[in-house]
């Protein structure tokens, strides 16, 4: 007795270690970028480079609504204040920002190398007297005074054109100097946000620092109005919220529910109790475990790892179902150890196939489980029994389970006919057995989609999907090739394939066409004389444009414009998102706006001939690569399971066993598949991760079913707590199957039915004992 | 229409201006009462208070531009006009054809030899405001904020008189140094804008028909 308490004190001094490390250590971070993989090609890489940190990510779009026009715009000018001086924001857009001082400087100052309109012939006599002429419309239009202090630096209009071909996109409606929608109703501002779309901890924080902005703007002009946001960081944040109330209130109600559950059914606070230590031994191992390979604990890995862990719940169920007067707690353990031993070991190999699935949130998900489930049944088998106190047993069971198991066997029939009813509605369903589009899997609600779509209408703003990649070996390489891509996607615009783009040579010249470029600039003397015979019959003062010769002059020999020129200002910032060095490679990234037939776009790009150039759909991309790790999981589960049964064979010796041990679990998880289709839902990554959890239990069902036990008292007890387990589970899940969130819907909806079907179909194919009678 | 909230308002006698050049017509005629107080000094009161009195749809304008960058000064004729409630046009005939819209705080500009046509904010073009803040001072006859945004002086008799305007603000004085109206009875013959860098434009408003 003395010798058997050490793994107690084994127990007590690493759980103590283990609670120590989590409260002290553990970090638990929320961000999803973290859980996404680092994909295989090189589109999936940048992809992923964009989910988690690219400007549409970044991007938030704010409208301030229920005020009058002249007072939402008052509201979005000193919102817009407010924000520029928040060092969490790079940028505010409400149609007031302008090219600061020190940006039209630089802007100014090279103009003849940025100029798109910049050739030989601008500066021939015929179009010098046509520029001529345009300026001296110029003075005469009510814009003069903003345009004189131009015109004899820059008679050709270059600077103007610069600004005008880096206005990419139309503007939305301006109403007192900021963007307003067509019916005034809303003043709308873009944001973007420093930190990452994904990283929902700092979007809300931005969210709030805006909204008190707002607030405080509100009570500055004792207005009152209402704030809109939207866009990826918003829908972040709200996810996170809708998860961590739903996983909340589910958890302490399924938690409540289970106790009280298991408190009716054994009549013993202590049972109750004792039940809670593997467990909580195998979430803290889970923990640990997970720290301490992948350096941080996601808390999506904790929330959904507790929920695969559920499994382990049922093994004190045993022990205790099983407790009787003669034997010590220690001799029932090592009687049912065998059984309990082979389903760990089926279960841990259903587990393992996500560990292997490369993608990281399933591995997270994967070692928490295994971790988990190898620390609780260590515990069950050699703490727990410890723990009970010498002589418990729980109440007797007086219903007659024994009859009720006779009468189930006899309709065998209901396992084919399940089985067969789940096929008809798989091969014949209008629903999709695979779900293939991710978006359906988002909790957010179709109200808020549908303000971020009207919202991106309304601003103008890129739509998160569409982009043309350029890739190339250096800078130069990339922006002679962006060039070329320019006039293709002008043309796809006038034709109305796409509404607009944004590409990076629009703003930076390669070398090459700045060399053109100064190249096409004439000789002071040569230009004087063309000048003299241009400005003929115009009525310029003498002398006028020495400065524009000057500037000629100087601009043959500038140094060339690159990225870095543009360090410090806001254009850097737009040129960093638009075009990048990843992999050692240079990419640009070129969103596009308004795109209706993309199946279209992808052939025209392609027959564009460069193998450099490509048009990507992000959704469709996030999506393939969804589908590709969905497939490597059920293909891994596939060899799982061959695993499986060979180790089953090997553990049960028998070939009959092994039959009803594998039937019932094959039958269920086909009928809970149908279920599922019924239902109408596709099976996603989360159902196929579920069904891992419904082969665990199947095989714990299973396997006690068919233990040889020649006692009916003893096969009572085994019923029982089989019972018991099977309804803690379906309590627990059937709750989860009435989130409102799609992900833990699915993950109830699949467990609850998994674990009944798996129940029943074991309970009927039994071999019934021959004492039962 | 919250007019006070408006920043740069110092361009609102230049509405007053020419809205009295687009209602100078109509003021004359509908008050000849003016004629008879011919040796009574005007006020700024009174200016605006004409404004109020009627509309002509349509007036012809001729506009010089002189600028330090110029030889010679730049002309431009056109038309004037308002269309209730609340349009107001400035169309450019000669030498070349171009339309400014304006309608509350939007802009629209069409030019035919630019071949563009764009819509802008009021609020981006502080040297459009003019027209506006014309438009809306017709309106409401607010010489009291006229007052407030400017620095006023009026010269002369009913006769002929001058309306001097300087705007009190920096933001007003970087774009304008003065303003001079001059005009005789209730009608106001021509507009001169004076820079601080001494370039100056002066529209000439011609009453009768437009063509």
């Amino acid at each position: 007795m003395r010798a058997a308490r050490w793994p107690v004190l084994v127990w007590v001094v690493l759980i103590t270690g283990a609670f120590w490390f989590t409260a002290t250590r553990l970090s638990v971070h929320s961000e999803l970028g973290d859980l996404l993989p680092e994909g295989t090609t090189a589109t999936q890489r940048l992809l992923l480079n964009q989910v988690r940190s690219g400007l549409a990510g970044r991007l938030m779009l704010l409208a301030i609504e229920g005020a009058q026009p002249d007072e939402l715009a008052r509201l979005s000018k000193a919102l817009g204040d407010g924000l520029r001086g928040n060092a969490q924001i790079d940028f505010v857009g409400n149609g007031m920002q302008g090219l600061s001082p020190e940006e039209r400087q630089v802007l100014f100052h090279s103009r003849y190398l940025l100029s798109p309109t910049v050739r030989a012939e601008t500066f021939s006599i015929d179009s010098l007297h046509a520029a001529l002429e345009q300026r001296l419309d110029d003075l005469r239009s009510p814009l003069a005074p903003m345009i004189k202090e131009y015109i004899p630096t820059d008679p050709t209009g270059e600077f103007i054109g610069i600004l005008r071909s880096w206005s990419g996109w139309e503007a939305p409606a301006k109403h007192l100097g900021v963007w307003m929608s067509a019916d005034r109703h809303r003043a709308l501002m873009v944001v973007e946000t420093r930190s990452a779309g994904f990283d929902a901890d700092a979007q809300g924080a931005i969210q709030q620092d805006i909204q008190a902005s707002f607030q405080r703007v509100l009570t500055e002009s004792s207005l009152s109005a209402r704030l809109l946001m939207s866009g990826p960081g918003v829908f972040a944040v709200e996810i996170q919220r809708t998860i961590e109330r739903e996983v909340w209130w589910l958890s302490t109600t399924a938690a409540t529910m289970v106790f009280l559950f298991l408190y009716a059914s054994y009549r013993s606070l202590t049972l109750v109790l004792l039940s809670l230590i593997p467990l909580s031994s195998g979430i803290l191992a889970g923990l640990v475990a997970v720290h301490s390979w992948f350096g941080f604990v996601h808390g999506i890995t904790l929330g959904f790892g507790i929920t695969l862990l559920g499994v382990v719940d049922d093994y004190p169920i045993h022990l205790f179902s099983h407790l009787t007067q003669k034997d010590s707690a220690q001799a029932t353990m090592r009687a049912i150890w065998p059984t309990m031993r082979l389903g760990v070991l089926t279960t841990a190999i259903g587990f393992a196939s996500l560990l292997l699935a490369g993608f990281p949130a399933l591995a997270q998900l994967g070692l928490f489980a295994l971790a988990g489930l190898g620390t609780a049944a260590v515990v069950t088998r050699w703490v727990l029994p410890v723990c009970v106190p010498a002589g418990f047993v729980p109440r007797e069971i007086q219903s007659d389970l024994i009859g009720m198991m006779a009468q189930l066997s006899k309709a065998k029939v209901v396992v084919p006919v399940a089985v067969v009813l789940a096929t008809i509605v798989l091969i014949w369903s209008d629903t999709p057995l695979w779900e293939e589009d991710l978006a359906t899997i988002s909790p957010v609600s179709e109200e808020k989609k549908q303000l971020d779509r009207q919202l991106r209408g309304e601003l103008g703003a890129p739509d998160v999907r569409d982009l043309v990649v350029v890739e190339a070996a250096t800078q130069e390489d990339l922006l002679q090739l962006s060039e070329t891509m320019m006039p293709k996607l002008d043309r796809l615009q006038e034709a109305g394939v796409l509404a607009g783009y944004d590409l990076v040579s629009r703003y930076v010249p390669s070398r090459r066409v700045q060399r053109q470029r100064q190249q096409a600039l004439p000789e002071p003397a040569l230009l004087e004389d063309r000048l003299r015979d241009a400005v003929k019959g115009l009525p310029f003062a003498p002398g006028l444009f020495s400065p524009f010769i000057a500037g000629i002059e100087t601009a043959r020999s500038q140094p060339l414009v690159d990225r870095g020129s543009f360090h410090g200002t806001s254009l850097s910032l737009k040129i960093e998102t638009l075009m990048m060095e990843h992999d050692g490679r240079w990419l640009a990234v070129a969103p596009l706006r308004g795109v209706v037939d993309r199946k279209g776009l992808k052939a025209t790009v392609a027959g564009w001939g460069e193998a450099a150039v490509a048009y990507v759909d992000l959704k469709e991309e996030s999506n393939r690569l969804m589908i590709e790790y969905r497939d490597r999981t059920v293909q891994l589960l596939g060899w799982g399971a061959v695993i499986i049964v060979v180790a089953l064979g090997i553990g049960l010796k028998s070939l009959p066993q092994l039959w009803r041990v594998l039937v019932p679990i094959v039958a269920g998880l086909i009928v809970v598949t149908g279920i599922v289709n019924l239902s109408g839902e596709s099976l996603s990554l989360f159902h196929v991760a579920t069904l891992l959890l419904v082969i665990g239990l199947g095989f714990d069902y299973a396997l006690f079913f068919n233990r040889a036990e020649d006692h009916p008292e003893e096969r009572r007890r085994t019923v029982f707590g089989l019972l018991v387990c099977s309804a803690t589970t379906i309590l627990v899940f059937g709750l989860l199957a009435f989130s409102k969130i799609p992900v833990l819907h699915a993950i109830g909806l699949t467990a609850a039915c998994g674990s009944f079907c798996c129940l029943l179909f074991a309970g009927i194919l039994t071999e019934q004992d021959p004492h039962a009678a | 229409m919250s007019f006070g909230t408006i920043r740069i308002s110092w361009l609102l006698p230049l509405c007053v201006l020419l809205l009295a050049g687009t209602v100078a017509g109509a003021a004359v005629e509908s008050s000849p009462s003016h004629g008879d107080q011919s040796s009574n000094v005007w006020t700024v009161e009174q200016v605006v208070a004409s404004l109020k009195e009627g509309r002509e749809p349509s007036v012809s304008f001729e506009e010089a531009t002189y600028s330090s960058l110029l030889t010679e000064p730049l002309m431009v004729r056109g038309v004037l006009r308002f269309t209730p409630p609340s349009t107001l046009e400035k169309e450019v005939l000669e030498p070349y054809r171009e339309r400014y819209v304006i309608e509350g705080d939007r802009v629209t500009f069409e030019s035919e030899r630019k071949r563009v046509k764009k819509t802008i904010s009021l609020e981006d073009y502080p040297a459009l405001r003019s027209f506006v803040e014309a438009f809306r001072a017709s309106f409401m006859g607010d010489a009291a904020q006229l007052k407030k945004v400017y620095e006023t002086a009026v010269e002369g008799t009913s006769r002929q008189w001058t309306l001097l305007l300087r705007p009190h603000d920096q933001a007003g004085k970087a774009v304008v140094d003065y303003i001079l109206f001059s005009g005789s009875e209730g009608h106001i013959g021509t507009i001169a804008i004076h820079a601080p860098d001494g370039d100056r434009s002066v529209m000439t408003i011609r009453r009768g028909p437009v063509k």
